[in-house]
């Protein structure tokens, strides 16, 4: 059902944007490039996703339910936002460990800590991209202002679910 | 005001840039991916190996049309919207509405950081503050729509996705007001 109406949103939103393309030339280079990041992209997402299944198998369900789960409470919640930053790769690694972690036993809280700790501080992202677009002073003031929100994202999330 | 498409009927459409497909950060991945399949097949047997990739390529079968679809708009909205034109007219807003502006254009753009990057930096030379510049980039990690729409939306229960979405939502643009605070006291 998830998958279903984010297809149709994301379809949509295709065609949409195919419709803007002005005539035949511009047509064939939207495709030449969208082949291009298909061509970059597909290995990424099988191997990734291949190594996010093979991590989940791995999982020690007793540790995750005991470090991750809901009696661990606060420290479970400190210790999903340790584990963000270290978590290789992109977007679909992220998701795909929360999903098996939240399988083997962790909690909601911790697992939306998590992706929002990946999403703000992975270093995949700060050390490869962000560095050397951005510089020091600008890396540093938005994650210095990025530090507490893990936490209010997490606290507020415990108040919703 | 609005943010039309480039008028483009009369102009060349840009040139495609190659990028290499294995890299540093590949080959990392495929590291790890080799190492947990290994130790799959040492606990539990190369069978398990087998079932696991079924599975996979079972899931990105069913995800493939978002996949597709997600790919094409991320390769071809940034030949109608180029990088310059969006951060002008990001730089062009100032308080708080430059803010919520730079916040849904950070959520609203596709593709990975090799795109946000480059983007952001361009920010800067537009005339946009550094608030805008952490609105953006804060928006586009933590309310990219594409990659919850395609990715999130697939692998998390739907509560729990909607649930941090609409925390996230204001997040960027306190971000970015706490950055020009921070700012403001650093340089009096």
């Amino acid at each position: 059902m998830n998958i279903l109406v984010g297809t149709l949103l994301i379809g949509v939103a295709a065609i949409w944007l195919w419709s803007r393309l002005p005539n035949a030339a511009w047509r064939a280079a939207s495709y030449r490039a969208a082949l291009d990041t298909l061509y970059f992209t597909s290995p990424r997402i099988l191997v990734a996703l291949l190594g996010a299944g093979f991590f989940a198998e791995l999982l020690p369900e007793q540790q995750v339910r005991a470090l991750l789960g809901r009696d661990a409470g606060l420290l479970a919640v400190g210790l999903a936002i340790l584990l963000g930053p270290l978590t290789p790769g992109g977007a679909f690694v992220s998701f795909a460990i929360a999903a098996a972690a939240l399988k083997a036993g962790a909690a909601p809280v911790p697992a939306i800590a998590y992706v929002t700790s990946w999403a703000l501080f992975s270093t995949t992202k700060i050390f490869a991209y962000e560095l050397a677009f951005m510089g020091r002073q600008l890396t540093l003031t938005r994650i210095l202002v990025s530090l507490p929100v893990p936490f209010v994202v997490a606290a507020l999330a415990a108040q919703l679910l | 005001m609005t943010l039309s498409l480039r008028n483009i009927e009369a102009e060349d459409p840009p040139a495609a840039k190659p990028r290499k497909v294995v890299d540093g950060g590949f080959l990392v991945l495929l590291a790890f991916t080799l190492a947990g399949g290994a130790l799959v097949a040492v606990q539990y047997g190369v069978s398990r190996v087998g079932e696991i990739t079924a599975e996979t390529v079972w899931f990105i079968g069913l995800l493939s049309p978002k996949i597709a679809s997600g790919i094409f708009i991320a390769a071809t909205l940034p030949m109608l919207l180029p990088r310059d034109r969006v951060a002008r007219w990001i730089g062009r807003e100032s308080g708080v509405r430059g803010l919520v502006m730079a916040t849904a254009c950070g959520a609203a753009l596709p593709g990975g950081p090799m795109m946000t990057f480059p983007l952001a930096a361009g920010l800067v030379g537009s005339g946009a503050d550094l608030g805008a510049t952490v609105a953006f980039v804060s928006g586009w990690s933590l309310l990219g729509l594409n990659r919850t729409l395609i990715w999130e939306f697939s692998f998390l229960p739907a509560d729990l996705v909607w649930v941090r979405y609409l925390v996230c939502l204001p997040m960027p643009i306190l971000l970015g007001i706490a950055a020009r605070r921070l700012l403001r006291m650093r340089s009096p």
